[in-house]
């Protein structure tokens, strides 16, 4: 079972475009209108944000990738056929987006995934956090790479096959990350 | 399979937190975990996770988005703006990664000089609807266009759709250059169809939304074979 259907927050499930296609608004946007693709920004980019902090545990650079992610629909809106919803669409393309920011901070892009966790097992350094704190502020003591997994796979609802695609590692690996990740999870949220 | 003097593995205490095993699997984990108690604690502990994780609400941002937008509308008026040629360096460094970038913005470049060409050309003499014609819809080349222009965003859309799923693993730069030369041929796409609706006899702009409509896939094959 996938955690969540993607997209982790209702507005992703609600669509800015009707069944039968895209909407005028989405339309007006794909047209170059301005104001139009400002209104799909205030619809989407509390599920955008949230995406983003997530996957990077940091409110600056969330904020910063907010703005890539709209900059980057608004290059490639013309090419949203209204297949699936809007917020869909938005979300593949801000995952795709933070994943990029990763790889280009990392000095060796194979570290997305298998790198920094050399301290983080069964014995990690990582703080045990009390119960009370939220599963976001557990998140943030996750090594980037089984953060990434986590947070697709049991936060966003890809699954393991897709996680793959798009960060480069075998499925097996992404599911290795992701029990890592849970167990972490465990010692810090329920120490 | 899960006996009952086994342990379960972490693959099945993760499956059976996450509900992902099998209706069989999950009917022989169950019956281990009824009889083991370090067991049924592990997994209640790893589900008592997963039922945390589908109940936290989505993170908020501690100051409001819409204070973003500006800046975002001002990366987008920016890049509104093209470039002359004169901005163009002399030399241009050149890598064999880039060389489809290069020729795909020619491409985009030619469709759009075609689209200006024929937005002042007059209607030639072998054209079979002149100025001020009401085009009929229904005719044998609109349909035609129709029916190709179909074939080829079809075609572009799973392209697209394989794409998105690798455009992670593309290089920042080459990802950023492909999202603009797609921009590029897909606004010149939309210009040429909006062109062809009112003028659908015009075999020049039939063939230039043909030519546009082959490089946007031919772009995107090469793309996806280089990911």
């Amino acid at each position: 079972m996938s955690a969540r259907v993607r997209g982790s927050t209702d507005v992703m499930a609600t669509t800015t475009d009707d069944a039968g296609g895209i909407d005028d608004v989405v339309r007006r946007a794909q047209r170059g209108d301005v104001e139009a693709f400002e209104s799909l920004y205030r619809t989407h980019a509390a599920a955008i944000y949230a995406l983003c902090r997530r996957m990077t545990g940091d409110e600056g650079e969330s904020r910063d990738l907010v703005q890539d992610v709209f900059v980057r629909a608004w290059e490639r809106l013309t090419s949203f056929r209204g297949q699936s919803s809007l917020g869909t669409w938005l979300h593949r393309l801000g995952v795709n987006v933070v994943l990029e920011r990763i790889r280009s901070t990392k000095r060796d892009a194979a570290r997305l995934i298998e790198g920094d966790d050399s301290t983080f097992g069964s014995h990690s350094s990582a703080p045990a956090i009390d119960a009370s704190i939220d599963l976001d502020a557990a998140l943030v003591h996750l090594p980037r790479g089984a953060r990434t997994v986590f947070v697709l796979h049991d936060i966003e609802g890809y699954s393991h096959d897709e996680i793959a695609l798009m960060t480069g590692i075998a499925a097996g690996t992404a599911r290795a990350q992701l029990w890592r990740a849970r167990r972490a999870l465990m010692r810090m949220l329920d120490p | 399979m899960t006996s009952l003097e086994t342990h379960l593995t972490e693959d099945e205490r993760q499956s059976f937190a996450d509900d992902t095993m099998s209706p069989e699997q999950r009917a022989s984990a169950e019956a281990h975990l009824a009889a083991c108690r370090s067991c049924a604690d592990d997994v209640a502990r790893l589900t008592t996770l997963m039922t945390r994780i589908r109940e936290t609400p989505a993170p908020s941002p501690t100051v409001a988005l819409d204070d973003l937008w500006p800046t975002i509308r001002a990366r987008i008026e920016q890049s509104k703006v093209v470039s002359l040629p004169a901005d163009v360096p002399a030399v241009r460094r050149f890598s064999p990664r880039m060389w489809w970038f290069g020729s795909i913005g020619g491409v985009a470049a030619a469709v759009l000089i075609g689209m200006a060409v024929m937005r002042g050309r007059p209607t030639g003499p072998g054209d079979a609807v002149g100025p001020g014609t009401t085009p009929n819809a229904g005719e044998p080349s609109l349909i035609a266009v129709v029916d190709s222009a179909h074939a080829y965003e079809q075609e572009a859309r799973i392209l697209l759709d394989k794409l998105e799923l690798r455009r992670a693993m593309l290089r920042p730069e080459t990802a950023e250059a492909l999202a603009r030369d797609l921009h590029v041929v897909d606004v010149a796409i939309a210009e040429l169809k909006e062109a062809v609706a009112r003028d659908p006899n015009n075999p020049a702009l039939r063939r230039l939304l043909a030519t546009s409509y082959r490089q946007k896939v031919d772009l995107l094959k090469r793309v996806s074979n280089a990911s």
